[in-house]
């Protein structure tokens, strides 16, 4: 049953809990350290290197450490800077001396580095502090002995349990708190272990003391689920609860509780609680799917307070069946708006196995708004109803016709799609004639043989009036394939100037690459220049938005530059090869400079192109030796090389490699080894440089490693 | 399998759940607001107090989604930097006419006061565990931006302590209340693709992010900027302003040395958490390989594949997934857009196209669960599951090797060096 699942899993994860901390300082299976590694970290510490070192020595420790390294980061827990670093090592150093070292500090240290100390005690669970932890329950440092007490919970064995349940009646009422907290860990554990008669006592005990609201609430909650049955009766209390704390962790801890006697209390709270509450009530009851009084809910959706309604009709979304369906139709076709919407949407998605059968089955009888109520029903449940509904759109009223088409689109069959058809190209009433087309778009784009469906439509294209061609198209591009996409095409070739129009709009977005031959043959053939260009452009959005080889999208680049001498469209051509940034767009981009109308546009796309590329680890520099790069006078002004306040002087090495191109190309494929060495190890550098081309002064930064391309000052 | 398929054309709108045309409709689902009292002017004693805890540029972002909720009233901020604490005072006072807002340096006064019933923690994600337990353990419900935890560790207790605590926890995993990424997910978890194969998350950078120690530069006054409370629980180094930005700030589950793994953590707790929705939340995958190639493969306890990849996407917006079945398969990404396998599908269904990836429906789920006290679409076992998936394939990533992970005792199997990358010690005083 899922709720017991719900409460079994709670009590497991726990327990899985307990495990990922224990499991921390035991030795684990397999291999460990890695003595070397360990060997050269602690090195590090022994030696006067500055504290960033040691704290990243520390880190790594945590992973390469064994507890021969225990004692190095010992001395560094009174470190206010690197004690922190030391404990993310010690907390997953499996053995005892760990836990010796962390104990030994915990009696020494004062303030926030102790409550450091206690804080990785009772994580790494350590039984043997618990008399240490325990005295320090009576510091009189409240942050020192909430931590103790917190620390005392997650150890949780008998004497840590015994210390803080006696300490709840005993320290200051700002300690109080953690230690309730203390308890209640121990009291979950005790319960994920099986032992619920000493879990509820811990509880009990907590619920009675002094202590703020939220812990009474996690005991509450434990004390419910720790009863198991028995815990009915302090549910049904908090349920009718006036704090309104105390009623939503009713609503949250009935969802969890296991059996199914629980949502028959909750069923009879519903008559007992105000409609704002009963509201909510209903909601929780529907979260417990498997055993809720579906009958409670279903009288709820029928009768009182309209809150109530409302929510009780939208639970049955998740819980309603068969035997809900009559009534939400009676609520669906009433005068309320707002329950009648509801019930239309629950409607909608009624679970149950006999819904769509029954619907099927009121249908030849119905009349009035349940007819309209149930055809809708029909095209939004997808029910097999061709024949009732085909007869409803011989109706005089429209809205009745309306509703028939509509659930035609949504449920008729390839077999059967000409009768939309005709409907939508020839319909028996002109005013059903928008409804009829969109109705046919919602068949044919859901039809699984879309060639098969593309087909029927192409066949109709061809006697329909003018208007109703278009619409064909327009559908047809919706459904795509091949067939559609050859409609399109001959369409666009006809000697009709809206047809034209219309399929090389519609093939200009055409979704997929199929109609990249289309479109380019279309770019040179099409009868007039503008549908040539949008054809062209179309084309040129496929190379754009799809994702194919970097070869192929460079040939349709270079297919479209050569298609035409528009400098706008091989400008775009341009733009989809610095979007895409490859090497075979490369060799096009430069290719393309020598051409005296492309120059301009072709040498900015080839820069950005290479230092797209160059960026990535490609060496593209011999591409862009060969590419004839306008020559300029370039001067290095300054160059530095690192992160933040570590910056290493690199402009003598710029000056020597630098050129009479804004290509700078480095002796070594790292910036470090260019540049002597790396200033600022871990961390993200960049090189920043200051420079002079033609006279004019320009300032550029580039990633680590990037190719250097100077941008040419304006 | 072919990438020729069919892209989702239609558009509609948010106002209707049921289309013009009829057809049942996949649109953002909430309980009635009529049933739960938030039609109209809601009455001061039925809205939901809520305070921000470290509200920035993201966090900025949830608040004007918080702010036009009509049950919402939004009272307090906290924040470490002064001048943010009067910008986002600003803004909340502007809102609602008045000058009522508080704000705070330090969060766990805003915890103190007992009339705020939830917090929208949007700190960087240094904080962001940390702070959501002293929320939950303060009593307060909570909204809590991703990646919301650092470690394998702080994952589970999240779980343990929200159910514990009986707090509603939403993580900031907004797709999950987007209608594409929904039924995308909803396809694959109800087998409409067939016997599920493999599921597909972009990490957009299995790469280095900066963190660390860096360079000490002339801490600024408290006032200005709390450097220890910005620290939290990460363990100490200088000040540098660089790390002032949270983007950068521990972000990537804190590895030294390679830094690797930014991404994986970063876009996985969106595209990885989807994943497991589309797997029915099930427990997450129980082997990663080591990177190879742009990809890290993972394996869940039925040979389903998570697959962490970089490229090969359909040009669908950021943030994609894809979900590939024996008979069919769907890609969804942040342009609102999916692309199916076969128009069938949709079954008849209409599936609402929002783009942009908007928290408004996300914030309102949230709303909805502090009432009704349900779990929230991104709640505390479903981002544990998630942010257990990044942090595995993250230990993956730095050892480079692959390891195997038990889901019933939440360990690595025969690796010691894996599981001690479980969890880390928090700089004192804090804890979880």
């Amino acid at each position: 049953m899922n709720t017991t699942r719900q409460f079994t899993r709670s009590a497991f994860l726990f327990v899985t809990l307990i495990l990922v901390a224990n499991a921390s300082a035991r030795a684990f299976d397999g291999p460990d350290t890695s003595p070397e590694k360990e060997k050269e970290l602690l090195a590090v510490l022994r030696s006067d290197a500055p504290a960033s070192e040691k704290a990243i020595a520390c880190k790594n420790l945590a992973i390469y450490g064994s507890p021969a390294a225990v004692a190095d980061l010992a001395k560094l827990l009174p470190d206010p800077q690197l004690s922190s670093w030391a404990r993310i090592s010690l907390e997953v150093i499996p053995g005892e001396a760990s836990d010796e070292a962390l104990l030994a500090a915990s009696e020494s240290l004062e303030g926030r580095l102790l409550v450091g100390m206690i804080n990785s005690i009772g994580f790494r669970r350590n039984a043997n502090a618990v008399e240490s932890l325990t005295a320090k329950l009576q510091n009189s440092d409240a942050d020192v002995a909430s931590a103790a007490a917190v620390a005392l919970g997650h150890i949780g064995n008998a004497a840590a349990t015994k210390s803080l349940t006696a300490a709840l009646a005993t320290v200051p009422a700002n300690v109080r708190s953690a230690v309730a907290e203390g308890c209640v860990l121990c009291a979950e554990r005790l319960h994920g272990e099986g032992d619920a008669v000493a879990a509820t006592k811990i509880y009990d005990q907590v619920r009675a003391a002094d202590v703020p609201m939220q812990r009474i609430i996690e005991a509450t909650r434990g004390a419910i689920l720790a009863r198991n049955q028995d815990g009915i009766p302090l549910l049904q209390e908090i349920i009718q609860s006036p704090d309104k704390k105390l009623f939503q962790l009713a609503l949250g801890t009935a969802r969890e509780f296991p059996g199914s006697e629980i949502d028959k209390t909750l069923a009879a709270q519903l008559d007992k609680a105000t409609p704002d509450r009963a509201a909510l009530i209903v909601q929780a009851m529907a979260d417990r799917p498997q055993t809720v009084v579906v009958a409670a809910v279903v009288k709820a959706a029928g009768q009182g307070p309209t809150a109530v309604r409302i929510s009780a009709i939208d639970a049955l979304q998740r819980v309603g069946d068969d035997s809900c369906l009559s009534a939400l139709l009676t609520i669906a076709v009433g005068d309320e708006e707002a329950l009648a919407t509801a019930a239309q949407q629950t409607l909608s998605v009624l679970p149950g196995q006999d819904v769509n059968k029954e619907i099927g089955a009121l249908l030849p009888t119905a009349k009035g708004d349940t007819h309209k109520l149930l055809l809708q029903l029909v095209g939004q449940r997808r029910i097999d109803a061709v024949n009732e509904v085909v007869k409803a759109l011989d109706s005089s009223d429209k809205s009745v016709r309306s509703a028939a088409l509509v659930a035609l689109g949504e449920t008729v069959s390839l077999e059967r799609l000409s009768l939309l058809i005709s409907q939508a190209v020839a319909p028996k009433h002109a005013e059903d004639a928008t409804i009829a087309q969109q109705a046919l778009k919602a068949a044919s784009v859901r039809m699984p043989d879309r060639e098969a469906c593309a087909a029927e439509l192409a066949s109709a294209v061809g006697d329909a009036p003018a208007a109703a061609k278009t619409t064909l198209l327009e559908i047809l591009s919706e459904v795509g394939g091949t067939k559609a996409l050859q409609t399109l095409a001959t369409a666009a070739r006809s000697n009709d100037d809206q047809l034209q129009d219309t399929s090389s709009r519609l093939l200009g977005k055409w979704n997929g690459v199929d109609a990249a031959p289309v479109l380019l043959d279309l770019a040179k053939t099409a009868p007039a220049e503008k549908y040539r260009v949008r054809a062209l452009r179309g084309y040129i959005g496929v190379a754009r938005k799809f994702a194919m080889p970097d070869k192929a999208r460079a040939e349709m680049c270079r297919n479209a530059i050569n298609a035409t001498l528009r400098p706008a469209e091989r400008k775009l051509a341009l733009d989809v090869l610095t979007l895409h940034p490859s090497v075979d767009g490369l060799k096009l981009a430069v290719n393309a400079m020598r051409v005296a109308s492309l120059k301009d546009d072709a040498t900015a796309a080839a820069l950005i192109i290479a230092q797209k590329v160059g960026g990535k680890g490609v060496d593209v520099s011999a591409l862009m030796a060969a590419a004839g790069l306008d020559k300029v006078k370039l001067e290095i002004v300054k160059a530095q090389y690192g992160a933040g306040a570590t910056q290493k002087d690199v402009t003598a090495v710029l000056r020597k490699q630098a050129s009479n191109t804004p290509v700078i190309t480095l002796v070594s494929g790292t910036y470090n080894a260019s540049f002597g060495g790396d200033p600022s190890p871990g961390v993200v550098k960049q090189l920043n440089v200051e420079y002079r081309i033609n006279g004019k002064d320009g300032k550029a930064s580039f990633a680590e490693n990037a190719l250097i391309i100077l941008p040419v000052p304006k | 399998m072919s990438k020729q398929a069919t892209q989702v054309p239609r558009r509609r709108f948010l106002q209707s759940t049921v289309s013009a045309a009829g057809a049942a409709a996949m649109a953002p689902m909430f309980i009635p607001s009529s049933a739960l009292g938030r039609d109209g002017a809601v009455a001061p004693s039925e809205r939901v107090i809520v305070a921000g805890i470290g509200i920035g540029r993201r966090g900025g972002y949830d608040l004007s989604c918080f702010l036009p909720q009509k049950d919402v009233q939004f009272v307090a901020v906290a924040d470490i930097k002064k001048k943010r604490q009067g910008e986002v005072k600003k803004i909340i006072d502007t809102y609602y006419g008045n000058e009522k807002c508080v704000t705070y340096r330090d969060f766990r006064e805003v915890l103190d006061r007992s009339d705020i019933d939830a917090v929208l923690i949007a700190t960087g994600p240094n904080w962001h565990a940390t702070a959501a337990m002293t929320a939950a353990k303060a009593g307060k419900d909570m909204y809590c931006e991703k990646p919301v935890t650092k470690n394998i560790s702080q994952s589970l207790i999240l779980a343990e302590t929200m159910r514990r605590t009986g707090r509603v926890f939403q993580a900031g995993t907004q797709r999950r209340n987007l209608p594409h990424f929904a039924f995308a997910c909803e396809l694959a978890r109800t087998g409409k693709l067939g016997k599920l194969k493999k599921v597909y998350a972009h990490p957009a950078g299995m790469q280095a992010l900066m963190s660390g120690w860096l360079v000490p530069e002339t801490e600024p006054d408290q006032d200005v900027v709390d450097w220890d409370m910005y620290l939290g629980p990460a363990a100490w180094r200088p000040f540098n302003r660089k790390l002032l930005d949270g983007f950068n700030f521990e972000k990537g589950g804190g590895f030294v040395g390679a830094f690797k793994g930014g991404g994986v953590l970063e876009w996985g707790s969106h595209c990885v958490d989807l994943c497991q929705w589309a797997v029915g939340d099930c427990a997450p995958p129980v082997e990663y390989d080591a990177p190879k190639d742009g990809e890290l493969v993972a394996r869940y306890e039925n040979g389903t594949e998570l697959i962490f990849r970089e490229r090969g996407w359909i040009p669908l917006g950021s943030c994609p997934v894809r979900f590939e079945g024996e008979t069919g398969w769907v890609e969804a990404g942040d342009s609102g857009k999916m692309v199916l396998s076969s128009p069938e599908l949709l079954a008849g269904r209409e599936v609402d196209e929002i783009g942009g990836y908007p928290a408004t429906f996300h914030v309102r789920d949230f709303l909805d669960c502090v009432k009704t006290r349900s779990k929230p679409k991104g709640n505390a076992d479903a981002a544990c599951n998630a942010h257990i998936a990044c942090h595995a394939a993250n230990i993956a990533l730095h050892l480079d090797r692959q390891v195997k992970y038990d889901n019933t005792t939440h360990t690595f199997i025969n690796d010691a060096q894996a599981n001690r990358m479980r969890s880390e010690a928090l700089r004192e005083p804090w804890r979880l």
